[in-house]
C-alpha cells in the first residue's frame, strides 16, 4: 500500500539531518480544519446520502468528524473494504467534495521527513450542492440557454474535460455547433463561472522557521492582536488553485479534431487519479495534457452575496438605494478576489453614476439625486463608507446587520418582546450588565467572576431599569435566555448578596444559531422526503376524486417546505460563507 | 383606575370622562382646545363642553351635547385605548407636582406633646432624612424594647409625624420616614416608580407619545421631543430631558427609533451638523415586531424541543406537532 507515502523530501537530503537527542521536538503540522458544528456535519452527510448513497456518506462522515486522513485510516474507521473506500473517494473527488493532498512532517530524531497522502472533505462544497438551482438562476439571468445547459452539465458531472463536454453536446440541437460551444465555454470562463480544476494533489511543505515564528509570537500576545492562523483547509485550497493566469484561460481551438485525438490517447486527469488509486502509485501527478473544467462555486457564492446584500439594502432603505447600490456592486465586481471581502474598492461619484445609468431604473436619476442616495446609504446604518469623496461598500457591516436581524427575530419569537429589548440592549452595549442597578464597587466583590470584571469594566447600568421591566420579571427572562444559550452569565458574590451579570457573546451565538440552521435545514429536508413518500402513495392510488384534494395539498406543503429551505440556505450563507 | 376627587381636573361620572387631553385627530403638535368625551371605547372631541351630554340618546354625537369639533379634530374613535393610556398616565401623576414640594410640619405641631420614647424614636427617624429607616435598625439605634418601639411608632403615625414608605430595594421591610421628607430616589426608585412599583402605564404612554412625535417629524433631537411632551396639557408633570432620554433609549431597544448623527443635509437640514438625534425606523415591521428571519419563520427556529429532536427519535420532523400545525392549510 502506497497511500501513506513515506519518502525522502527532495529539498532536505537525509545526510543533512543530524539532530542530537536534545534537539527540539519533531515539528508537527497542525491538522485542524475549520470547525464544523455537530449539525453541520449531520446536514452535510445527509446531503451526500441523498446524492450518492450511504457508502459515500459513511466515508464523508468519517472524514468530517476526524479531519483529513490517509486511506488506511479511512478503511480502519469505516470498516469498509479498501476498494469500496477508494471508489467512494473517487466519487467525492469527481464532484469536488474532496481534496487529496500531500503533507510533509518532520521525522524527528535524525529521521528523514515524512510525507503522507491525506484526504480532506470540502464541507463548503458539499453545502453548495443544494444551491445548484440558485447558480443556474444566476447564469440564466446573464447568459443564453446554451450557457445554462453547459453549467447544468458541469454541475451534474462535477468535472469534465472540454472533450467530454463537446461529446455531451454533439447531438444536442441547442449547441449550434462546436464553435458556438467553444465560444460559450469561453464566455463562462471569462465570467469566472467556470474554472480549471485544482491541482489533484498539492504538496504542503513544512513551514519554514520564519513562517512559523511570527505565528508563535502573535499567539503569545493578547487575543486582540492575535491573527487567526490559516486553517489547514485554507492552506490546502490555496496550494491547489492553479495559477491565476491558468485558472481562467480557455483557448479557443479551431481544430477540435486534433484535441480529440490527444484526448483519446491520454486519459483524463480523473482517470489518472483513478489509475493512481487503483495501482497504488503516486497520485500527485498532474496531467498537463488534459484540462478538467468545473463550475467555480466561489464566483457564484460572490454573486449570491451580492444579491443578498441588495435585498438587505432594499428592505432597509428603498428601491432607489438598491439601484444605486447594485450599480456600485457592478462597478467594483471585477476587482473582487475573495468571498469574505470586508469592503469593495473605492468608487468615485462619476464612476458610480456611469454605472447607474446603464440600468433601466437608474436612467431617470440625475447625478445630484444619485449623490443624495449615496448620502443616505452612508448614514446610519452605514452600508457604504465615504473617504475623500469616494465610496466603498461595507460588506462586513451589511452582513453583520443581516446576522443581527436574524438572531434578534429569533429572540423575539422565542422569548417575547421584553426579551427582545433586553437582548438588543445587551448586544448594543457589548459588555456585562447587571440585572438591576445596584451599585457594585470592586472592593466589595469577592468570589467568582472577579477576573472577568477587570477586563470587561464594571457594569453600571441595570437591565431592568433601562428596559422598565420589574426586577423579578427581568431576572426571569434573562435566565430563560441564558438557559437557551443566548446569553452569557457571570455570578458575583459581594458579601451576603449575589449579583448576576449578563452579556451577549455574538461570536458564540452566531455559531450556535448556525448550528440550529443546519439542524432546521436537515429537518426540512427530512420532512420533504416524508411528504414525497406520501405523495407517491397517493399517486399509486390515483389522483382522482377525494385524493385530488389531498394531492394538491401535498404539493402546496412541498412548495412551502422547499422554499423555506432555500430561504434558510440564504441565511446559512450569511452566517457561514460571507 | 379612575377615582373622583374634588381636586381632580378630570370630571368623572359613571358613564363618561371629560378630559382636557389632546386630540389624536390633529396630532400636529398644535394642541386643540377641544375637550374629549370618553364613553365606553369611544372618544369624541367637542367644541363646547359646557353642555351636559345626553347619554340616553342612541346617537353618539348627542352624547356630547356640544358641537362636534371640526373634522380635523375627529380622528379619534379608534384611538380611545391610546387616549386612555395617556389619561391614566396623567391621572396617576395627579399628586405629582405637589408631592415634589417638601411639606413643613404644621405650626401647632404635635412635636411638643411627645413622650420621651416617642421623641427618641422620632429623632432617630428624622435624622435619616429622606432615606428613612428600617424598623430593625431603628430598634437597634434607639435601644428601646420592641413593644415600646411598636407602640411609639403607632403614636407617631397617628400624630402624622412619620409615615411608612415602600423601600424599592427591599419591599418586604417596614420602612419609616419623617413626614416632612419625601423618599429619596434610592428609596422610591425614582421618577418611574409609584408606591414601590414601576409606573408602567405612565412609562408606556410616554413611550407612545415620544414615538409618535418622532414618527411625525422623521428625525428629532432630544430637546425637541422633551419640549413637545412638556407642552402637552394632558401631562401635568414636567418631564426632564434625562427622563425623555431614558424613554428614547427603550425605543431604541425596541428598534422603533435609531440614534443617528446629523449630517446637516436633507432631513437633518434643521439640525446642526454632528448633533445626535433620533430617527424613526419606518420598516420595523408590524406593531413593533421585527421582520421574521428565515429561521424564525419556521417551526424549528423557535422550537423548545430542538435539542431533543433527531431524525429517527421520538421527537422527529416526521412526527413533529409543530410541523403538523404549520403545514395544516
Ligand atoms: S422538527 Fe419539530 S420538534 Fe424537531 S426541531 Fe423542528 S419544530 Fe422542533
Amino acid at each position: 500500500m502506497a497511500q501513506l507515502h513515506v519518502r525522502k523530501n527532495p529539498t532536505q537530503p537525509s545526510s543533512s539531518v543530524s539532530h542530537s537527542l536534545h534537539s527540539q521536538k519533531p515539528k508537527k503540522q497542525a491538522l485542524t480544519t475549520a470547525m464544523v458544528s455537530q449539525y453541520g456535519i449531520k446536514y452535510a452527510v445527509h446531503i451526500i446520502t441523498n446524492h450518492f448513497g450511504p457508502l459515500v456518506a459513511k466515508v464523508c462522515d468519517c472524514l468530517l468528524k476526524k479531519g483529513p486522513l490517509p486511506l488506511r485510516e479511512i478503511v480502519r474507521y469505516t470498516e469498509l473494504s479498501e476498494t469500496l473506500v477508494r471508489n467512494c473517494l473517487l466519487v467525492l473527488i469527481q464532484h469536488n467534495c474532496l481534496q487529496p493532498f500531500l503533507l510533509e512532517e518532520e521525522g524527528g530524531f535524525g529521521e528523514v521527513n515524512k510525507v503522507s497522502s491525506l484526504y480532506m472533505v470540502l464541507f463548503d462544497n458539499v453545502l453548495h450542492r443544494v444551491r445548484f438551482s440558485k447558480f443556474m438562476a444566476i447564469v440564466s439571468q446573464e447568459f443564453n440557454k446554451l450557457c445554462v445547459d453547459l453549467i447544468e452539465t458541469l454541475l451534474q458531472h462535477g468535472r469534465l474535460s472540454s472533450e467530454q463536454i463537446f461529446d455531451g453536446f454533439r447531438d444536442s440541437s441547442s449547441s449550434g455547433g462546436m464553435e458556438a460551444l467553444q465560444e460559450n465555454i469561453h464566455k463562462l470562463v471569462m465570467a469566472r463561472y467556470v474554472e480549471r480544476c485544482p491541482i489533484s494533489e498539492p504538496f504542503l511543505a513544512l513551514p519554514s522557521e520564519e513562517e512559523a515564528a511570527p505565528a508563535r509570537r502573535r499567539g503569545a500576545k493578547s487575543a486582540k492582536v492575535f491573527l487567526e492562523p490559516e486553517t489547514l483547509e485554507q492552506r490546502v485550497l490555496a496550494a491547489a488553485v492553479p495559477p491565476e493566469g491558468m485558472r481562467f484561460s480557455f483557448e479557443l481551438n479551431p481544430e477540435i479534431g486534433a484535441d480529440r485525438e490527444k484526448a483519446e490517447n491520454s486519459s483524463t486527469g480523473d482517470k489518472r487519479k483513478r489509475d493512481a488509486l487503483e495501482s497504488g502509485t503516486d497520485g500527485g501527478f498532474v496531467d498537463k495534457q488534459v484540462v478538467l473544467w468545473r463550475v467555480n462555486c466561489e464566483e457564484f457564492t460572490r454573486r449570491l452575496r451580492h444579491k443578498i446584500c441588495i435585498e438587505i439594502v432594499r428592505t432597509r432603505l428603498d428601491d432607489e438605494a438598491a439601484t444605486v447600490f447594485t450599480a456600485m456592486l457592478n462597478a467594483s465586481r471585477s476587482e473582487e478576489k475573495k468571498i469574505k471581502t470586508a469592503s469593495s474598492v473605492p468608487l468615485s461619484e462619476n464612476s458610480i453614476y456611469a454605472e447607474v445609468i446603464k440600468s433601466e431604473k437608474g436612467r431617470n436619476m440625475t447625478l445630484d439625486y444619485v449623490i443624495s442616495v449615496l448620502v443616505g446609504l452612508s448614514s446610519s446604518p452605514p452600508f457604504v463608507r465615504v473617504v475623500d469623496n469616494s465610496y466603498s461598500i461595507d460588506y462586513k457591516h451589511i452582513i453583520e446587520v443581516a446576522q443581527t436581524d436574524e438572531v434578534e427575530s429569533i429572540v423575539y419569537k422565542k422569548y417575547g418582546k421584553d426579551a427582545y429589548r433586553m437582548f438588543r440592549l445587551l448586544s448594543k452595549t457589548g459588555r456585562f450588565l447587571e440585572t438591576d442597578k445596584v451599585s457594585v464597587t470592586p472592593h466589595t466583590l469577592v468570589g467568582v467572576g472577579l477576573d472577568s470584571l477587570s477586563t470587561v469594566g464594571l457594569a453600571n447600568i441595570g437591565i431592568s431599569d433601562s428596559i422598565f421591566v420589574e426586577k423579578k420579571e427581568t431576572a426571569n427572562i434573562l435566565s430563560k435566555m441564558w438557559q437557551g444559550d443566548y446569553l452569557q452569565m457571570e455570578k458575583l458574590v459581594a458579601g451576603p448578596t449575589q449579583f448576576l451579570l449578563w452579556k451577549v457573546n455574538m461570536i458564540n451565538l452566531r455559531e450556535r444559531v448556525l448550528d440550529d440552521m443546519f439542524h432546521a435545514s436537515l429537518n426540512l429536508s427530512l420532512r420533504v422526503a416524508y411528504e414525497l413518500e406520501q405523495q407517491k402513495e397517493i399517486l399509486h392510488l390515483g389522483v382522482d376524486g377525494p385524493m385530488k384534494e389531498k394531492y394538491e395539498k401535498l404539493k402546496k406543503v412541498r412548495f412551502l417546505l422547499e422554499s423555506s429551505r432555500m430561504k434558510l440556505d440564504d441565511a446559512i450563507m450569511i452566517f457561514h460563507d460571507f | 383606575m379612575f377615582s373622583q376627587s374634588p381636586s381632580c381636573r378630570y370630571l368623572l361620572s359613571s358613564f363618561y370622562l371629560r378630559v382636557p387631553a389632546f386630540c389624536t385627530g390633529c396630532l400636529s403638535g398644535e394642541y386643540c382646545n377641544y375637550s374629549f368625551f370618553l364613553f365606553g371605547s369611544y372618544i369624541w372631541c367637542v367644541e363646547d363642553d359646557t353642555k351636559e351630554p345626553d347619554f340616553n340618546s342612541t346617537n353618539p354625537a348627542s352624547w356630547s351635547h356640544g358641537y362636534v369639533a371640526p373634522e380635523a379634530h375627529q380622528g379619534i374613535v379608534s384611538s380611545s385605548t391610546y387616549i386612555f393610556d395617556v389619561l391614566s398616565a396623567g391621572m396617576s401623576r395627579l399628586q405629582g407636582p405637589s408631592s415634589l414640594k417638601r411639606k413643613r410640619p404644621e405650626l401647632n405641631s404635635p412635636v411638643q406633646s411627645l413622650t420621651e420614647h416617642e421623641r427618641i424614636l422620632y429623632d432617630v427617624i428624622r435624622s435619616k432624612q429622606d432615606i428613612g429607616i428600617w424598623t430593625r435598625d431603628m430598634k437597634k439605634e434607639a435601644k428601646l424594647p420592641d413593644n415600646v418601639v411598636n407602640k411609639s411608632l403607632k403614636a407617631l403615625q397617628v400624630k402624622n409625624l412619620i409615615k411608612e414608605v415602600v423601600n424599592i430595594q427591599n419591599k418586604g421591610r417596614k420602612h419609616f420616614m419623617a413626614t416632612e421628607f419625601e423618599p429619596s430616589k434610592e428609596i422610591s426608585g425614582g421618577a418611574w416608580y409609584l408606591e414601590g412599583s414601576l409606573d408602567t402605564e405612565f412609562i408606556e404612554s410616554l413611550r407612545q407619545l415620544c414615538k409618535r412625535q418622532i414618527e411625525k417629524k422623521g428625525v428629532a433631537t432630544l430637546e425637541e421631543v422633551t419640549d413637545l411632551i412638556n407642552s402637552y396639557p394632558a401631562f401635568n408633570v414636567d418631564v426632564t430631558k434625562q427622563q425623555i432620554e431614558e424613554i428614547l433609549r427603550t425605543l431604541i431597544w425596541d428598534n422603533a427609533i435609531m440614534e443617528v448623527k446629523s449630517n446637516g443635509m436633507g432631513e437633518f437640514a434643521s439640525i446642526p451638523f454632528g448633533k445626535v438625534c433620533y430617527r424613526y425606523v419606518s420598516k420595523g415591521g408590524l406593531g413593533g415586531e421585527p421582520r421574521a428571519g428565515a429561521l424564525a419563520s419556521i417551526p424549528c427556529g423557535v422550537c423548545p424541543r430542538i435539542s431533543r429532536c433527531t431524525p429517527d427519535g421520538v421527537i422527529s420532523p416526521k412526527t413533529c406537532v409543530y410541523y403538523q400545525k404549520w403545514l395544516d392549510f
